[in-house]
């Protein structure tokens, strides 16, 4: 990507349509995700014709691109606290915001978000993992409310 | 795949930062403690396999939908809520 202002606005061409972000906007993933190991650098983009769902676009080979939503606009109460292990891998500490984002896949007429491995990102650092735990109070394929 | 075989207490070291030690050997498992540095994620094999299907089930689902689903869900926010 060329080296110029970091505020400049991309158009990026994405399998949902044509969405924009900020040159800036990286999110770094040290560990990429299960799956997609190697794919560190994503984009986070967004379109009005794709609202509420924002696109993780990966720029890292094999440049996977995912439809995503904030699991918190699905469900009420939606909490997946983190442990002490996963703060530091994400440089959290205190009470600061962060930005949460889970998988949708799509099928026909349905869509099901992954509430389980939601993406969870520090928005100061820019630096996010996904959660991976042992237990969880949700499931893998949460059903969209979209009929 | 390298093999060893552990007894209770023993351990192996993975490159420098990294330790998996025998806790308990019993009915339900054996316990084991794994020492790595808060960067290196550690995981049970069977759930990051689970996540990893789910993520290339999204990363190769059905684009096609995807503007009419929104605009569904845009139209759901945008109705008053019941009292």
């Amino acid at each position: 990507m060329p080296d110029a202002d970091t505020n400049a606005a991309l158009e990026i061409d994405t399998r949902f349509g044509k969405c924009a972000a900020l040159a800036a906007d990286v999110v770094v993933l040290p560990e990429g995700m299960p799956g997609f190991e190697r794919c560190r650098r994503f984009v986070l983009a967004s379109s009005p014709d794709i609202a509420p769902f924002t696109c993780v676009h990966g720029l890292d080979e094999p440049r996977p691109s995912f439809l995503a939503i904030d699991p918190h606009l699905v469900v009420d109460g939606y909490a997946s606290p983190l442990d002490p292990v996963q703060r530091q891998r994400i440089d959290v500490s205190g009470d600061e915001p962060l930005l949460w984002l889970s998988l949708v896949h799509t099928d026909g007429d349905r869509a099901t978000v992954n509430l389980r491995a939601p993406l969870v990102i520090n928005p100061r650092r820019m630096l996010g993992l996904q959660v991976v735990a042992a237990q969880s109070a949700y499931p893998l394929d949460h059903p969209l409310p979209i009929d | 795949m390298l093999v060893f075989t552990r007894k209770l207490d023993e351990a192996i070291m993975i490159g420098d930062g990294i330790e998996i030690r025998v806790l308990r050997i019993g009915r339900d498992g054996v316990r084991l403690g794994v020492t790595a540095p808060a960067e290196i994620a550690v995981h049970r094999r069977e759930i990051y396999d689970m996540v990893s299907a789910a993520n290339a089930s999204a990363a190769s689902s059905d684009a096609q939908p995807v503007q009419k689903f929104a605009a569904r869900l845009r139209v759901r926010a945008a109705r008053p809520t019941p009292e």
